[in-house]
């Protein structure tokens, strides 16, 4: 690593034709991924990413550059290639503090893990998906660990280091009839080590995963209906997620862009809506010590009781938006400049019992399991995937119905979320956006929204 | 230094090592109510380790080069192929007998002013701007990307080849009367001198414009006409099926199927890597394999799967040159066009829809069950002519069915310039809608 001086000689070619900011992004990743398919292990591969991303801002004006040639000279010649954008006085940089001390909860480090020991779970755990049944053609286990290492230091005086141990385990099953093919996946992750594994039934969720391609293999397509329906826990958070938590990204809400924009205080959602972003849930996969600016996460408050409480703020979107920035500027690696972005982003427990979601509601659709969604975030219009659902029928769970798509529109849908059950759960994904692809926490109790556009192949 | 490593790692044990490398230079601006706000470069050197050791393949990305890390990164190697287990074919490529010859403009965008690239953009934003109601443009943006590509293994292949192109958008929020919609029309070029910045702002206004006022339709069965773009995405979405690694892991539908009727008899798929009308050729892949072309569909027949080293030896036959960023994907993949103009096409449509946008590709799109359930938007076709613009609904239908129900295809084939997949304007038949 580059000592403290050599940043400060960086930092200053940086800021020497006029960038008030100036700021190095130093990163190191290991990232290890290991596959077996029906009790083999079929690959096991090593990524790394290794390199630097140099950020000036002169007002709001950014220029971004990255290399991984991580030697002084490079990086000191990057700054000056890219300072020559800008003229204007030399700026001032500060002397480089202490870092904020943290602690990384971590028991099996990957590199400590010896690979028979993976392989073997592997193995034991494909194996078992793909005997669950005659109808299962093909049962697969992946194993994903990383361990990203970065430091951040800006002119302003900040120096923060980071490590951010990740692991997660993917279950997939494919199930086979006369009537055609379906697959099943689930991923639940961490921020943690290898001790991640002992903390997960594995059995269980090798079942469930083959038990759900076979159920959504044998189900009939729902027909397109406008309808009441209840979104279960933890990845149904994904709604809130593309409806809401992508139009509050200062990146959409600074050009006024969002529907959001320009509306703190105000009615938004229902009255029993009430959300956070928080980056600081120890050991989450979406969280983390240091957002990659430097600056502390937090939870902060979005909406509470219907009403907009607050952004996600990244430091040059704040600029524009005279806000201070929040500990939610994140990038994928040093090959992206940092915006704002989610953490782990969730709908708080409501008070509503989630049998009583089901019994009050007439006719809908329970949308069990969810897969992914997008959103435009400058017309809100957004959509998400029922993987696996049911029908409601008299205030009971009926037949299951294949693949549904959900659509609407943000600022509507959260004035139709009329129940919000007690049982708050978070699920893993992966959250594409203009900073890369990185990890976050969707999240919510079982909600219950009415007048949605759901939209499948019945007839 | 390439060799110097292959040595290295045949010191170790490895019975066979390749390597491959890409230098890369890229250049990005983006610029905001007349102003440069964005400005990005890089440069990177990256090396993909492959090596057999006991008769296993794999592989490792490396983006830290010094002769220390490649070593330790080279004994990780040999630990993760100890850790596989399954029995298959592990191949490093000695070469092909012949490669196609290409040869492909090499326009040096760096030589360009920087200037040059901020006019085009400013130009782009200002023609956008002069749309009434265009609110506003969110950004404009020009890149360029210049990479070039070794090839080097144990085997004796020394293979290389060099990229460049650049591509520009403008990223538009039209309003009229409260309706928001956005649009954006991304062109790539080989020269810089192509860009067209008044022509694309057109199109993105066109389209943009197209869109406001879109009506809302009752949900039931309609017949459906995609736009060229959009069946094109539609085959992206599916190329997984005719994948032979897909095939290998038992993750397609189609196994078992090679010469089996699975479409009408006018649908033919072709992956074209030397396509005189696509923006990009390949004359080899990853894995050093010489392209050519081939029909997936042939006349509705399956011809077969689309193979890297490893699934084609596993099939038994000879690859087809479709290993590109480490798996087995298609090359310029596309629909052959049928002979009806657009109009001829919706003609026979009384009552109707035109698809022109499609969101949630990701999300829901199953390539193992065929069914796709597709955010959309696009126009009503009334009485065999397009009509109003239709609002936000969910299209949804099964991507083997309609192989079976096509009842038309277009003339009007169009390639996406960065992707390679095309398509003419398809009209499928009767698919599902969700709507009010």
């Amino acid at each position: 690593m580059i000592t403290k001086d050599k940043i400060s000689e960086i930092l200053k070619a940086g800021v020497s034709t006029g960038a008030d900011f100036a700021e190095i992004f130093i990163e190191s990743t290991v990232d290890n991924s290991m596959r077996a398919m029906s009790g083999e292990i079929e690959s096991a591969t090593t990524y790394e990413s290794f390199g630097a991303g140099i950020r000036l801002i002169q007002g709001i004006d950014e220029v971004y550059g990255y290399t991984n040639d991580v030697s002084f000279e490079s990086l000191k010649q990057l700054a000056t290639d890219l300072a020559a954008s800008f003229s204007g006085k030399p700026g001032l940089v500060l002397p480089l503090g202490d870092e904020r001390p943290y602690t990384v909860q971590i028991k099996r480090r990957m590199g400590d893990v010896p690979n028979e020991e993976r392989a073997a779970i592997l193995k034991k755990i494909s194996k078992r998906i793909s005997e669950y049944s005659p109808k299962i053609v093909q049962g697969v286990m992946q194993l994903l660990e990383g361990e990203q290492t970065v430091m951040i230091a800006n002119n302003k005086g900040v120096y923060q280091t980071d490590f951010r141990p990740y692991i997660r385990a993917s279950f997939i099953a494919v199930a086979k009839d006369e009537t055609g093919m379906q697959d099943a996946y689930s991923g639940p992750g961490a921020r943690a080590g290898f001790e991640f594994l002992s903390t997960l039934n594995l059995e269980e969720l090798a079942d469930d995963v083959a038990e759900t391609a076979i159920r959504i293999l044998g189900a009939d397509r729902i027909k397109p209906q406008i309808m009441t329906v209840v979104i279960n826990n933890g990845f149904g958070g994904v709604i809130f997620h593309e409806a809401c938590g992508h139009p509050l990204e200062a990146s959409s809400v600074s050009k006024g862009l969002s529907p959001f924009a320009n509306k703190i205080g105000e009615v938004v959602a229902s009255e029993v809506v009430t959300a956070y972003d928080d980056g600081t849930l120890e050991g989450a996969w979406g969280g983390m010590n240091s957002d990659d600016e430097g600056n502390a996460p937090r939870k902060n408050l979005l909406i509470e009781n219907g009403i907009l409480k607050g952004y996600l703020v990244d430091y040059r979107n704040g600029k524009r938006m005279n806000t201070e920035p929040n500990g939610s500027s994140r990038r994928q690696s040093y090959r992206y400049s940092p915006t704002s972005r989610m953490n782990s982003t969730y709908i708080a427990a409501g008070e509503s019992k989630f049998e009583e979601l089901i019994s009050n509601t007439e006719y809908g659709l329970f949308a069990k399991q969810l897969g992914g969604g997008s959103v435009n975030p400058a017309t809100g219009e957004f959509n998400f995937a029922v993987m696996e659902g049911y029908m409601i029928r008299d205030g009971k769970i009926a037949e299951p119905v294949k693949g549904a798509m959900l659509i609407g529109h943000g600022a509507e849908v959260l004035m139709n979320i009329d129940m919000v059950a007690d049982n708050l759960l978070l699920a893993q994904g992966m959250c594409g956006a203009s900073s890369g692809s990185i990890p976050v926490d969707v999240g919510q109790p079982a909600i219950r929204v009415l007048n949605m556009t759901v939209g499948g192949g019945g007839q | 230094m390439y060799e110097k490593w292959i040595k290295l790692g045949l010191a170790k044990g490895l019975e066979d090592l390749e390597i491959y490398a890409t230098r890369s230079r890229e250049l990005s601006l983006s610029i905001y109510e007349g102003k440069v706000e964005e400005y990005s470069k890089s440069s990177l050197h990256e090396v993909s380790l492959r090596g057999i050791y006991n008769g296993k393949f794999t592989s490792i990305s490396a983006e830290n080069l010094s002769d220390e890390n490649i070593d330790k990164l080279l004994n990780r190697l040999i630990e993760n192929a100890k850790s596989m287990t399954v029995e298959e074919p592990a191949i490093i490529y000695e070469g092909s007998k012949e490669y196609p010859d290409l040869v492909e403009p090499l326009f040096d965008f760096e030589a360009v002013p920087f200037e040059d690239k901020v006019n085009y953009v400013l130009k782009l934003e200002e023609e956008l701007k002069n749309c009434d109601e265009v609110v506003q443009v969110e950004s404009t943006n020009y890149g360029e990307t210049f990479v070039e590509t070794n090839l080097v293994n144990s085997k004796g292949l020394n293979l290389s080849r060099t990229k460049s192109y650049a591509y520009g958008y403008g990223f538009a929020v039209f309003q009229r009367d409260g309706d928001i919609k956005t649009s954006y029309k991304v062109k790539a070029e080989l020269d810089f001198n192509d860009f067209d910045p008044v022509k694309q702002a057109e199109e993105t206004i066109k389209d943009g414009t197209s869109k406001l006022g879109g009506l809302e339709i009752p949900s039931g069965s309609y017949p459906v006409v995609f736009s060229n773009e959009k069946f094109a995405s539609l085959l992206s979405a599916f190329s997984s099926v005719f994948s032979g690694q897909a095939a290998h892991r038992k993750m397609s539908a189609l196994i078992d199927k090679e010469g089996e009727k699975i479409a009408l008899d006018n649908i033919t798929i072709t992956d074209d890597p030397l396509y005189e009308g696509a923006k990009f050729r390949y004359g080899f892949d990853d894995q050093g394999v010489a392209c050519r072309t081939k029909n997936i569909i042939e006349n509705g027949v399956f011809k077969g799967f689309v193979h890297d080293l490893k699934t084609a030896a596993i099939f038994g036959v000879e690859p087809t040159g479709n290993s590109f960023n480490g798996r087995v994907s298609m090359t310029n993949f596309f629909l052959k066009p049928g002979d009806k103009t657009f109009d001829e096409l919706i003609a026979p449509i009384k009552d109707g829809l035109y698809i022109t946008e499609l969101q949630g590709l990701h999300a829901g799109v199953q390539p193992i069950s065929g069914s796709f359930n597709l955010q959309a938007s696009g126009f009503k076709i009334i009485n065999g002519k397009v009509d109003h613009p239709v609002k936000m609904i969910v299209v949804s239908g099964n991507f083997f069915e309609i192989l079976n129900s096509i009842e038309g295809l277009g003339n009007d084939l169009h390639l996406s310039e960065l992707s390679g997949y095309g398509s003419p304007s398809v009209y499928v038949g009767k698919l599902a809608i969700g709507g009010k």
